[in-house]
């Protein structure tokens, strides 16, 4: 499974990163490939590119303010979670959406 | 460009009962190395972002934070409450252990990049792990080396 994320919050200082490397280390315990962009008040980072988008089975976006660039997901699966569900609960995310996409 | 994060804004002993009595200890901290403009007006920026969502983030971890214009010089302090206290955690878990972070408003991203890192560092259970249980010297040099400015 390939699943891509972007993670943004109202300050961009904190949970950006904290959801950011909460997602990459449930995927990277669960084997599941994953690439998240960071859109924090430093710009945006670890940006996907189309090639990524375009092979990702999936997509995680946090849903605590506006994803910048969000048509370049059209016709692709998305999850909108919170950055805080995605810092405490991204194991359990990442498991429900393996078996959604498995059925 | 000075460091974030020095000895004297690192407390180990925190005694409070509620989060507005840590927030207010740990600004003083702040305050007292000279990198705030306005003491007040840096601690309601604080408060304000608190009331609009809690800033404990699960792990028995709250990252209160001002970005304000009250800030002259990014700073973060640690502080590890004596006692846990109710934070409103997303993960109702009671709250151990404080970071404050102190960011001007318009900052360079130098400051920001080295609190994402130490964001990211939180989510890893070693550094944790480290913070919980080591001494005062320890936890000292992983802050140091963790809030380093690298140039």
């Amino acid at each position: 499974m390939k699943i891509v994320a972007v993670t943004a919050c109202p300050s961009g200082v904190a949970h950006t990163y904290l959801a950011a490397e909460s997602l990459e280390v449930a995927a990277k315990k669960l084997g599941v490939e994953i690439h998240v962009e960071t859109q924090g008040s430093i710009g945006i980072e670890n940006e996907l590119s189309s090639n990524v988008i375009k092979t990702a089975d999936a997509v995680i976006l946090t849903n605590n303010i506006g994803i910048k660039n969000e048509e370049r997901f059209q016709g692709k699966p998305v999850v909108r979670v919170s950055a805080g569900d995605c810092i405490k609960k991204s194991e359990v995310i990442l498991k429900k959406l393996k078996e959604k996409l498995s059925r | 460009m000075g460091n974030l994060i020095e000895k004297s804004l690192i407390e180990l002993d925190i005694e409070a009962t509620t989060k507005e009595e840590v927030i207010l200890q740990l600004s003083k901290k702040i305050n007292e190395t000279g990198r705030l403009a306005n003491f007040d007006a840096y601690l309601k920026s604080v408060i304000d972002r608190e009331e609009l969502t809690s800033t404990g983030i699960g792990f028995g971890i709250a990252i209160p934070h001002g970005k304000s214009d009250a800030v002259k010089e990014s700073a973060v302090a640690f502080g590890k409450l004596k006692k846990g206290m109710n934070w409103e955690a997303i993960d109702d878990e009671d709250v151990t252990m404080v970071f404050l972070l102190a960011v001007p408003e318009g900052e360079g991203n130098e400051h920001l990049k080295i609190l994402s890192k130490l964001s990211r560092k939180l989510i890893h259970d070693d550094f944790r792990k480290t913070l919980t249980e080591g001494s005062k010297e320890v936890i000292t040099s992983l802050l140091e080396e963790t809030l380093k400015i690298e140039n």
